[in-house]
C-alpha cells in the first residue's frame, strides 16, 4: 500500500486534466492505496469554486471530489496565493479584503504552497495532472 | 528532505507557469527540500536580460532568480540543445552557468526523487 | 525508472518533444488525453518505435481511436496507478 500526494494544475472545465486526476485519484483509493492530499495549484484551484454550475445533465467534478473527501477523508487543498490571484475566495480571504461574497467553502480549505512540499516529503509518490 | 527538480519548459510571461514554478521552487527550498532547477525549451528564455515584464502588466519575478544562492539553489541546468535552437550563447543569460547536455539532464532526472514540470 | 506522463495534444505542447530529449533506457511513456492523437502520425509513430509505449484506453475509446491503435498496448486507470508505483517517479511533462 502506498501513499500518494495528487497536484491538479489545470481548470475543471475546458481541460481533461482534472478529470483524469480525480479518476487517478479514485482508482488508487479503490487498489487499497491512500491519497495523502490533493493540491490544487496554479489553474487548478478553479476546480473549488462552488459557484461551478455544469448543466444538470454534465458530470460534476467538483461535487466528485466532494464525494472522495467524504468517502475517503482525503484533504482538498488549494494554493491560497493561486486561489486569490484567479478570484477562488473563501469567508476568511473574502472578509480581509473587504468583500461580500465568497466561492470557496469547505471541504477544499486553503493552505499554503509549504503543503505541497510538505505532501510530496511525505508522500510515497507524486502525480501531477 | 527530497531532491526536488523543477522545470521551466514554457516561456516566460506570456503564461503564469514560469512565475508559479519559480514560487514553488523558492517555497521547496525554503522549507529544507535540496531543490535544483532546469531550463529547457522556451523555458530558457526567462534568463534573458534586460527584460522589462512590468511593461506587459506581469510582475518582475524574474529578478528573484538573482536569489537563488540565498535559498541555497545551487544546481541550476540549462539545456544546451535549447540553448542552440534558440541561437543563445551562455553570455545572454543572467546567471553564471553551464550548458547541459541532454544525456546529463536525463542523469539528473534520475537521480531526483520528484520532478515538476511548469 | 520514469513514467513519463503526456496529457496534451503534439500540436498543443511540446512536452513529448522535451520528455524524447531525455527520455532514458527503462523509462516508460504513458499518452493520455489528446496526447494520444499523435499515435496516428507516421512521423510520431517513428520516434516512438523503439520505447515503451501505453495509452490510457478509456481516453483512446472516448476518441473512437480503438480501431486505428490496436498495436499500441493500452490500460486502465488501475493499471496506471499501479505503472506509476512500478516506476520510480512521474514525470508529467
Amino acid at each position: 500500500m502506498s501513499k500518494f500526494i495528487i497536484q491538479v494544475n489545470s481548470a475543471a472545465y475546458g481541460s481533461a486534466s482534472s478529470y483524469s486526476a480525480y479518476r487517478f485519484a479514485k482508482a488508487a483509493i479503490e487498489n487499497g492505496h491512500t491519497i495523502e492530499k490533493v493540491f490544487f495549484y496554479q489553474d487548478g484551484v478553479l476546480n473549488t469554486n462552488h459557484l461551478n454550475s455544469p448543466a444538470s445533465d454534465e458530470f460534476d467534478l467538483k461535487q466528485a471530489w466532494v464525494e472522495l473527501h467524504q468517502l475517503h477523508g482525503v484533504a482538498l487543498v488549494n494554493c491560497v496565493s493561486a486561489a486569490l490571484r484567479r478570484g477562488v475566495l473563501s469567508e476568511s480571504e473574502a472578509k480581509e479584503n473587504q468583500y461580500s461574497h465568497w466561492n470557496m467553502q469547505a471541504p477544499f480549505t486553503m493552505g499554503g504552497l509549504g503543503e505541497l512540499v510538505i505532501g510530496i516529503e511525505t508522500a510515497d509518490r507524486l502525480v501531477s495532472f | 528532505m527530497k531532491k526536488l527538480c523543477i522545470i521551466f519548459r514554457q516561456a516566460p510571461h506570456g503564461t503564469a507557469h514560469g512565475r508559479e514554478g519559480l514560487d514553488l521552487s523558492l517555497l521547496s527550498a525554503s522549507f529544507e527540500q535540496e531543490v535544483s532547477l532546469l531550463f529547457s525549451d522556451e523555458g530558457l528564455l526567462t534568463l534573458l536580460k534586460s527584460q522589462d515584464p512590468e511593461s506587459i502588466g506581469s510582475k518582475d519575478y524574474i529578478a528573484a532568480l538573482g536569489a537563488l544562492s540565498l535559498y541555497d539553489i545551487e544546481t541550476v541546468l540549462v539545456c544546451q540543445e535549447s540553448m542552440q535552437a534558440l541561437g543563445l550563447e551562455l553570455e545572454d543569460l543572467r546567471i553564471d552557468l553551464s550548458a547541459a547536455l541532454p544525456t546529463e539532464i536525463s542523469k539528473h532526472l534520475a537521480e531526483v526523487d520528484e520532478v515538476l514540470v511548469f | 525508472m520514469i513514467l513519463h506522463h503526456i496529457q496534451d495534444s503534439v500540436e498543443q505542447s511540446s512536452g513529448l518533444t522535451t520528455c524524447l530529449r531525455y527520455i532514458a533506457l527503462g523509462d516508460s511513456i504513458l499518452l493520455s488525453g489528446n496526447a494520444i492523437n499523435c499515435l496516428l502520425k507516421r512521423e510520431w509513430r517513428a520516434k516512438l518505435a523503439n520505447l515503451r509505449v501505453v495509452a490510457l484506453k478509456e481516453d483512446v475509446n472516448a476518441r473512437g481511436l480503438q480501431d486505428y491503435l490496436k498495436d499500441v498496448k493500452q490500460i486502465s486507470y488501475n493499471e496506471f496507478v499501479e505503472l506509476s508505483l512500478e516506476h520510480e517517479k512521474v514525470i508529467s511533462w
